[in-house]
């Protein structure tokens, strides 16, 4: 019995991994670049909505996720194209990223809401309950292996491929990037929309498998969450991963700390994972003595003057 | 290569910050537009509608007036804080947290004289605010943990918070299903000065001048843009930058909370998820969208303000509010595109360079 207790908390820790995992994970490529995109949350919004409502109309969860995430890569290219075309402050239009992202798409959700989803994304076996963590593992639905996929591309990508190295060189020195002659708008243009693919990608979990059903702010601050991730792993994906792990850990135990024995108001319970991710950030910024690995260039607009 | 290069302007218009949000609020007027399109509605009659019922009687004015007392209070705090370049984005949070702090205070004092007595929980508001910022100011400036992050946080905290005491210890047996606390008594209600418009509203010039003031004129204002623009210069002045990013973090944070106690006095005169519907979050845009300047958040502020209310009420024919929200947003967004153009121009390069 303990053990199937246990196991259900394995199997909710993965899935609230997955879900902030994959957006801190397209924040990281963004950032790699030199760029800071603090509108995840409307990010994950916008492609949470976009799959809940194509899910709905077209019962294609194979187009419900295409959607889903071309639709919030084409919304974050609005950030892409105010800061790295225009070079307008990053934080100023991340931030109204967010807010417009969750507006438009409680805007567009409306007729949505309380609507049941007639197909979702189901695990690929389903075991009812699965007694060991090979069960757990196997448990869950395709876009947790994509996400392990994806981890392991974005590691690889960055570390061992030229393009990688040329996002690494934008974000790290933008003069010497400049002087090797690397299309640098182009590269934070895509790291950007790549960011923003990855938030829909997010999304698309929340709505089609996570909780499956639309309803206005559900993102709950999970991109603000996956921003701090980004910091907590240090801009490398798999410390990432392990963050994110962690968190879903926090947020996964949350509910269950009542069957465990610990008397605490569901109210409560509620804000402990902002409590505990500010914590760990402090923390993690503490024995860092704030040097946490950003990448330099983080924030400032790429302009060559006159010559 | 490239046959034309981007070259910063020499000279900026003064009034580009002004011209850019004209430009903005007609590009976001147009997005506006065609939503309603989309959606079938007529785009004059709605935006007539909406002018008429926010703007067009004193009632409805004074409605809109009330609305922008938050996001301006709160939009001066957040001025406060940037001008050591540092970002909250926690207003929504304090704006609770002012109430909460109020409604403690309330319950916990009696004093007969409701003049002192409003003086008092308007101040414990502006201290609640303030208490709410504290953790990521010292954290901010013992450790440089990201303030960004830390204030936005804060908001899910504060906001389970209040939910938490309007559904436990603070809740009203007579609110019956809706969860919210006690009202308070009638005497500490601010006074309306005309029509519906809350004293608030003069409180509220009153600290956009205050707000003027500590950021333009004041010693202080100087030694945090000091502060906020270079460490080193800080230093050969001898200003603590630190020193000054504090105080600036706490004086921005009571702003948003004095709001959120005006709200609780003049509008909801109880502690409930309703003392503020996103104020701290449109208050960002009111903010960013003036760069920063006290006179420029109070009159964006009124204009949201009215936005707002009309956005509100032309849900009686069917049209979303969030058009109104929408629409501020596309406004920075169109006022950053026209940002551009005021500070850079494209020259056509010199075939023999």
């Amino acid at each position: 019995m303990i053990d199937v207790q246990l196991m259900g908390l394995l199997n909710a820790t993965l899935q609230a991994a997955t879900l902030l995992f994959i957006a801190a994970l397209g924040e990281l490529i963004t950032e790699k670049s030199g760029i800071l995109n603090l509108g995840v949350e409307g990010m994950i919004s916008v492609g949470a909505v976009s799959g809940f409502i194509t899910a709905i109309n077209t019962e294609s969860l194979f187009l419900a996720v295409i959607v889903g995430v071309l639709s919030a890569s084409a919304f974050s290219s609005i950030h892409a194209f105010v800061t790295v075309v225009l070079k307008q402050d990053q934080t100023v239009s991340g931030l109204i990223l967010t807010i417009l992202g969750l507006s438009l798409s409680s805007l567009i959700g409306k007729p949505y809401v309380g609507k049941k989803l007639e197909v979702k994304l189901t695990s690929l076996i389903d075991i009812a309950e699965p007694s060991n963590i090979f069960q757990v593992l196997l448990n869950q639905n395709l876009i947790f292996y994509i996400a392990i996929l994806l981890m392991i591309f974005t590691a690889y990508i960055l570390k061992k491929t030229m393009f990688g190295r040329r996002i690494e060189a934008i974000g790290e020195d933008l003069k010497s990037a400049d002087s090797m002659g690397l299309k640098i708008a182009k590269t934070q243009f895509i790291a950007t929309c790549v960011g923003g693919a990855f938030a829909g990608l997010s999304g698309v979990y929340l709505t089609l498998s996570y909780v499956p059903y639309w309803t206005d702010g559900m993102t709950s601050g999970r991109g603000w969450i996956a921003l701090a991730l980004v910091i907590f792993g240090g801009w490398k994906p798999y410390r990432t991963a392990f963050g994110a792990l962690l968190f879903g850990f926090l947020e996964a135990l949350g509910p269950r700390l009542q069957t465990y024995g610990f008397e605490m108001s569901p109210y409560i319970v509620k804000i402990t994972p902002y409590i505990i991710t500010i914590l760990v950030l402090v923390f993690l910024t503490i024995i860092k003595n704030g040097n946490t690995g950003a990448p330099k260039n983080i924030g400032i607009p790429f302009f060559r003057e006159n010559r | 290569m490239n046959k034309y290069i981007l070259s910063k302007k020499l000279y900026r218009n003064e009034l580009a910050t002004f011209y850019s949000f004209l430009i903005g609020f007609l590009i976001a007027l147009a997005v506006g537009s065609l939503i309603l399109f989309i959606q079938e509605k007529n785009p004059f009659d709605v935006f007539s509608l909406m002018l008429k019922l926010s703007i067009g009687s004193v009632n409805s004015l004074s409605n809109s007036l009330n609305k922008a007392i938050p996001l301006i209070l709160a939009g001066l705090g957040i001025s406060i804080i940037n001008s050591v370049k540092l970002w909250n984005i926690g207003a929504e949070g304090q704006i609770f947290m002012g109430a909460i702090a109020l409604n403690f205070v309330y319950i916990n004092t009696s004093i007969n004289n409701s003049q002192i007595y409003i003086l008092l929980l308007l101040v414990s508001g502006f201290l609640g605010g303030a208490f709410c910022i504290l953790f990521p100011a010292i954290t901010k400036v013992l450790f440089g943990v990201n303030e960004i992050i830390t204030t936005l946080l804060t908001n899910y905290i504060v906001f389970g918070l209040t939910i938490y005491l309007i559904n436990g210890a603070w809740k009203d047996p007579a609110s019956l299903n809706f969860p919210a606390a006690a009202y308070v008594n009638e005497s500490v209600y601010l006074p309306t000065v005309l029509g519906k418009l809350s004293s608030g509203f003069l409180i509220c010039i009153l600290f956009t001048l205050i707000a003027y003031y500590i950021k333009d004129k004041s010693v202080f204002g100087y030694e945090m843009r000091i502060a906020g623009g270079s460490e080193l210069t800080a230093i050969y002045a001898g200003i603590s930058a630190k020193q000054k990013a504090f105080f600036a973090m706490l004086i921005g944070g009571g702003f948003a909370g004095l709001a959120g106690a005006i709200e609780l006095l003049s509008q909801t005169h109880r502690v409930s998820t309703g003392i503020s519907q996103g104020f701290g979050y449109t208050a960002i845009i009111v903010a960013a969208i003036t760069g920063m300047r006290p006179i420029g958040i109070f009159l964006v502020g009124c204009l949201f303000g009215a936005l707002t209310i009309g956005g509100s009420v032309i849900q009686t024919i069917g049209v979303s509010s969030y058009i109104a929200e929408i629409i501020q947003a596309t406004t920075l967004f169109g006022a950053l595109i026209a940002q551009f153009f005021f500070s850079y121009e494209i020259l056509k390069k010199d075939e023999n360079d």
